[in-house]
């Protein structure tokens, strides 16, 4: 099975650098932003980690540095490139949101306000779950990136379940690029959730928590790659009953977004008018 | 099609939900990523460098 790890640690960035070729290749790259920062990222800590822990190059490596310089070097490497990863998969989750919403602007303004304080709710959370009994600085950053992590894998799994299940009212299908997305990155959630009450049990030098922690990665990535290589399906028009709740909600949310008007209150002179003002009402009042 | 979709995806958030359910109550959970990588956990001066020669194998001349 060691040998299977090894394999999937090579197919990771290979993955990874396929779909970000097709992702440029399709043309949506800043439609995608957060998509492509995300495998620019795991393509180069792919890479970075793969040349200091596999076999061959570690041979190598290790005649010129010591084990421990390795490890702190690999343990800076992983835990950073993990916390920008856990940020952009969150900056993903708002993309998809976004452009999912676009068609409902007054719901998409109103969820993206609760996305947002939920975001800085998590990163609060975050921060504060990182302050934990005998605290160093990195079991502060081991746990608060796993907090991140764990906030983003639960706002991923409902963002798949709300495109899944409004796929139709947003005028999306199964094949559209953002439920791609959303599948690719739910497999990898899951996962993730399902490793790490794993590893509490286990712990975490166990050959089958790699293979099919790197598995779920592969599957996630090669959903992404299918999804970039087959052309998109035009977005269908979007046709709902005036009885929609979603129709409804949207007219509220517009409502709600717009500028309200002022009342003057208090004494108010003539002079404190344009004289164009003071003329239309002088107008209005004569005609009644 | 619309049914796999739809069970393959309530089956993915059943077993996130299940999961995250089944943490032990005051134990800090750890997060790894999604990957083959191997989990860094010790700290980072750890002497044995936490168990990288374990399965990768360590230069002969024990550095």
């Amino acid at each position: 099975m060691i040998a299977l790890v090894n394999l999937l640690d090579l197919l990771e960035p290979a993955l990874c650098l396929a779909v970000l070729v097709l992702l440029a290749r399709s043309g949506q790259f800043r439609s995608y932003v957060f998509v492509g920062g995300f495998l620019a990222t795991r393509c180069l800590s792919c890479a970075l980690l793969l040349a200091l822990v596999h076999p061959i190059w570690l041979h190598h490596l290790g005649l010129l540095w010591s084990i421990q310089k390795v490890y702190m070097f690999y343990f800076v490497v992983y835990w950073s490139s993990y916390a920008i990863e856990a940020a952009l998969e969150l900056g993903i989750i708002y993309n998809i949101y976004r452009l999912a919403m676009a068609p409902l602007e007054g719901l998409r303004e109103l969820g993206m306000i609760v996305f947002r304080w939920a975001a800085a709710i998590s990163l609060a959370l975050a921060v504060a779950a990182g302050f934990g009994p005998h605290l160093t600085s990195s079991s502060f950053v081991v746990h608060a990136v796993s907090q991140l992590q764990q906030t983003q894998s639960v706002l991923t799994l409902s963002m798949l379940l709300f495109v899944c299940f409004t796929i139709k009212p947003l005028g999306l299908s199964y094949r559209s690029r953002m439920f791609g997305i959303c599948l690719g990155l739910g497999v990898m959630a899951a996962t993730d959730l399902v490793i790490s009450g794993w590893m509490t049990v286990v712990g975490t030098k166990i050959v089958p928590l790699s293979f099919v922690s790197g598995l779920a990665a592969c599957v996630g990535l090669a959903t992404w790659s299918l999804y970039f290589a087959v052309p998109e399906p035009k977005r269908r028009l979007i046709l709902l009953p005036t009885t929609s709740p979603f129709f409804r909600w949207n007219q509220i949310s517009e409502v709600l977004n717009d500028d309200p008007g002022y009342v003057a209150i208090g004494e108010v002179t003539l002079d404190m008018f344009a004289p164009a003002e003071v003329e239309i009402m002088r107008r209005a009042s004569a005609k009644m | 099609m619309k049914t796999f979709v739809r069970v393959l995806v309530l089956s993915l958030v059943a077993t996130g939900a299940f999961a995250s359910s089944h943490y032990r109550d005051g134990v800090p959970t750890v997060h790894s990523k999604v990957s083959a990588m191997p989990v860094p956990i010790c700290p980072p001066s750890d002497p044995n460098g936490c168990g990288l020669c374990q399965f990768n194998g360590c230069p002969p001349d024990g550095k």
